[in-house]
């Protein structure tokens, strides 16, 4: 009985410590600018089929629109759900980007951590937020995907244990389910 | 956020109950279910509520903007994404988290079997819920600090 209590206790100690070092080695203190994706932008003139076709090509959720290289706001797959489908919004060949967009977007720096982008997602709602230089020029883009995706690669052991059932055709699987 | 926080099982986050529509359906209920409801998917299921696929944002903007079509025109088993990965609600956060990173998927329907094997949906994880979870935690964290 004592036996079986002195395991437990010292299974438990080693959990705790297993934990505290899991801790340690997957701080999400990782700068944006080395887990950000590359650009894709839209410019401000774009018509919104222009747009989505950027969106669908490039297998984005959203983009930065820019004018003069200089952000002015953010389109996304959201957008054309709540403001565009089953409405009557106009020839989308012909109705500008900014019509829809949304103007002067949460953004972030590169040298920010990535725990401050989760914040602005979490806080604000926003499933990307775009990376920007001094002087307001998107330069990468971070989404919840992207955090997503460095926790799996930080906790390789835990994740990379396969679920019970196999997992069909995940990677044929369409984007966005 | 640590290794022992993965192995919870997924039903200590705040996930969400499924909106589901009929097979038959056409795609202009979805949209204004997913409008409505702000929800960035829906469940398809059968007559017997058995779950038949999954339509989210991504496959609304694929069919629909691509074909220029009005969404009454389509019924939703042409845009849905049929059988669709599922998970358990007692399945551990590391496997919803596993599936979206290999499989790019953004939810994760939650399901119940019978003992014909059939699933029935009872929820849906989303990495937003994960997101929330961390962002909580790094909350806890810098108060801590």
């Amino acid at each position: 009985m004592l036996y079986d209590l002195a395991i437990d206790e010292e299974l438990k100690q080693m959990d705790e410590e297993d934990a505290l070092k899991a801790w340690r080695a997957h701080e999400i203190h990782v700068a944006l600018k080395d887990i950000m994706r590359p650009i894709v932008t839209i410019d401000i003139n774009y018509s919104t089929n222009e747009a989505i076709d950027i969106l669908l090509t490039h297998k984005i959720g959203a983009a930065p629109v820019v004018e003069n290289g200089y952000l002015r706001g953010i389109f996304s797959e959201r957008d054309v759900l709540y403001k565009i489908l089953n409405k009557q919004v106009g020839d989308l060949d012909v109705v500008g980007v900014k019509e829809f967009m949304i103007a002067d977007p949460q953004t972030a720096h590169p040298e920010d951590f990535l725990n401050t982008a989760i914040l602005y997602m979490a806080r604000g709602h926003y499933r990307h937020v775009p990376i920007v230089d001094t002087e307001n020029r998107p330069i990468g883009m971070v989404s919840i995907r992207d955090a997503i995706s460095y926790l799996v690669e930080e906790f390789p052991k835990e994740v990379l244990t396969l679920p019970p059932r196999p997992v069909r055709d995940a990677f044929k699987a369409r984007e966005g389910a | 956020m640590d290794a022992r926080t993965l192995s919870l099982p997924i039903s200590t986050l705040d996930y969400k109950q499924p909106t589901t529509v009929q097979v038959g359906s056409p795609v202009s209920v979805v949209i204004d279910l997913m409008q409505e409801e702000e929800r960035g998917c829906v469940l398809v299921v059968d007559a017997d509520e058995q779950l038949v696929g999954i339509i989210t944002e991504r496959d609304l903007l694929t069919h629909l903007s691509g074909q220029r079509a009005a969404p009454s025109d389509f019924k939703v088993e042409q845009v849905m994404t049929p059988e669709p990965e599922v998970l358990r609600a007692s399945d551990p956060i590391a496997f919803a988290l596993n599936l979206m990173h290999l499989g790019h998927f953004r939810h994760v329907p939650l399901c119940v079997w019978d003992d014909q094997d059939e699933a029935y949906p009872i929820g849906i994880i989303s990495t937003r819920d994960i997101l929330e979870h961390i962002a909580i935690f790094i909350e806890n964290q810098e108060k801590e600090a």
